[in-house]
């Protein structure tokens, strides 16, 4: 599913790379954390992974596909299987819930009855059945991170990516997030998501990857946030 | 993306950005104006060629007794009226020419008659002595642009005083009018440019204040096209509308100015026709269209980085 061989990057004005020479392999229906702290290069690597980078050494796979040799204009085709979250949730202020999530099936060409049929399905699973109506300012920081994650799932994708989606959220509110990523993982779908929350990494019990200035220094499935606590 | 989706999205973006779409629209109104002009000038001065070409003849004037050009002079240096001899021979002469066409006689009696004709009631008329004027014949040739030859021939022959081709004077005047069209042409040019940094900075707000829009159709995989689609449209919308508009101005100008005012007045001179407009029109809209595409997509290419 995903696949790393060497991967460095090493931004333009930078001196050390933000991404050392990682190689790490991730399986279809996987649930991965990535830890490490602040400036370790958790967001590059899985802005390397959606490719909004390009490595400056080594390769990346995604989805089987090698991303060094992926030409620009396949690039759409690659980033509809995969769903993207973040700790800002990125909404639209001015458009519904519905909408929001409507907007991403839009844009990417699905017919208006499909969109009929799945917005409301997703929007359910994500326990917001009912606040289809409302604008993001009206919604809770955990409701709005609901919404992203539906955006994020609406077309199915085979991976999702989440950047410390609980980030911006309470423990209690986080718990409600992590619940919906897992059952999302259940239905197959692999999930990598960095985080410093170091409580939801222990409790879930899934594999850790952790980076400490750009290497890897860790990879253990069904591990806990850190060692020295 | 579904068309109904991207026109949304086109009439959403001209909307929010109303202050600078008004400014495109303004911009490509003045230049198509301009532009439309010089090319309505251009087709004014052919249109005045072909009428006045075909009219145009060539004087050539005889010599009198008070004719001052070297080759009226006789061995003792003064003025010798065109003998007859002579006058024949310069009118075979011509006639044998291949380019003429035709020929005919004024006399000094003729040429005060047209003269007198010409200002009538006017003090000059009263001024003129009636034997005053020289004689000359009258040259039409088959095509006005083989004036060279006559002129070349029958200058400085004795019994000739002057060979005048109208068409220089007509000459004259259309250059005068091509340097306006040119200089219309130049101010169109600088129009265009200011229209194109114009459109291209528009591009670069509309860019900005939708980033978060575009942002989230990059990361949900919308294709190149269906990002880049709906701003392209906006400029290239808003230059059609300024289009038109330059279009109805120079149609107004032709049904007011022209077919209204002008035409009635100057009925001698010819003007250029609706087809000429339509050509005008047609041309400004495509030309606006294609700068405002061109100018987006090199935006684009540098503010919606894929
Ligand atoms: N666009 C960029 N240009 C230059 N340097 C960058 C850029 N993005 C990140 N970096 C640098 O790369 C390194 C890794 O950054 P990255 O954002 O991947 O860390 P992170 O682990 O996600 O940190 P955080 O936990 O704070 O989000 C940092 O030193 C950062 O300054
Ligand atoms: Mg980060």
């Amino acid at each position: 599913m995903i696949r790393f061989d060497n991967v460095t990057k090493l931004y333009p004005s930078q001196v050390r790379p933000a991404v050392d020479e990682v190689t790490l392999e991730i399986d279809k229906g996987e649930f991965v954390f990535l830890v490490g702290a602040s400036g370790s290069g958790k967001s590059t690597l899985l802005r390397l992974m959606l490719r909004e980078e390009r490595p400056t050494g080594g390769s990346v796979h995604v989805l089987g596909k090698d991303l060094n040799r992926l030409s620009a204009w396949k690039v759409p085709a690659l980033r509809r299987q995969m769903g993207t979250v973040f700790q800002d949730f990125r909404l639209l202020p001015n458009k519904s819930v519905f909408e929001n999530v409507a907007f991403a099936l839009e844009v990417i060409g699905k017919p208006r009855h499909t969109i009929a049929q799945v917005v409301p399905e997703v929007l359910e699973l994500v326990g917001l059945a009912g606040k289809e109506g409302r604008r993001p300012d009206e919604l809770s920081g955990g409701e709005q991170q609901r919404v992203a994650i539906a955006r994020a799932f609406a077309n199915r994708p085979l991976l999702l990516i989440a950047d410390e989606p609980t980030g911006n959220l309470d423990p209690a509110t986080s718990v409600g997030i992590m619940r919906l990523l897992d059952r999302i993982n259940r239905t197959g779908t692999t999930v990598v998501m960095a985080t410093h929350d170091a409580a939801i990494v222990d409790q879930m019990r899934k594999r850790v990857i952790e980076l400490e200035g750009g290497h890897l220094v860790r990879d253990q499935s069904r591990g806990v946030y850190g060692y020295s606590r | 993306m579904r068309s109904t989706v991207v026109l949304t999205e086109v009439r959403n973006g001209l909307r929010r950005n109303l202050g600078l779409t008004v400014a495109v629209i303004l911009t490509v109104l003045v230049a198509g104006v301009l532009g439309g002009l010089s090319f309505l000038l251009h087709e004014q001065v052919n249109v005045m060629k072909s009428y006045w070409y075909d009219k145009v003849e060539i004087s050539v004037y005889l010599c009198g007794t008070d004719s001052v050009a070297p080759s009226c002079l006789g061995p003792n240096g003064t003025a010798q009226a065109v003998t007859d001899a002579q006058r024949r021979q310069i009118k075979a002469d011509l006639l044998s020419l291949p380019q003429v066409k035709e020929v005919y006689y004024e006399s000094k009696a003729d040429a005060y008659k047209h003269f007198e004709e010409q200002f009538k009631g006017s003090p000059i008329a009263a001024s003129a002595p009636p034997d005053s004027l020289p004689e000359s014949f009258r040259v039409k040739l088959k095509d006005p642009k083989t004036f060279a030859a006559v002129t070349g021939a029958f200058t400085g022959r004795s019994g000739v005083e002057e060979v005048q081709d109208e068409r220089q004077l007509l000459d004259k005047l259309f250059s005068a009018l091509n340097g306006i069209q040119r200089g219309g042409l130049i101010i169109a040019a600088l129009m265009v440019v200011s229209a194109l940094l114009l459109i291209a900075n528009t591009i670069r707000v509309a860019a900005f204040t939708r980033r978060r829009e575009t942002g989230i159709m990059r990361l949900v995989g919308a294709s190149n096209l269906s990002i880049q689609l709906p701003f392209l449209l906006e400029s290239v919308v808003a230059a059609m509308l300024g289009a038109l508009l330059a279009g109805g101005l120079l149609a107004a100008l032709k049904a007011f100015l022209i077919d209204g005012i002008l035409a009635p007045s100057f009925q001698f001179t010819p003007f250029f026709g609706w087809d000429s407009l339509w050509k005008a029109g047609a041309l400004v809209l495509i030309a606006s269209m294609l700068i405002a595409a061109s100018a987006s997509m090199v935006t684009l290419r540098r503010y919606l980085r894929i």
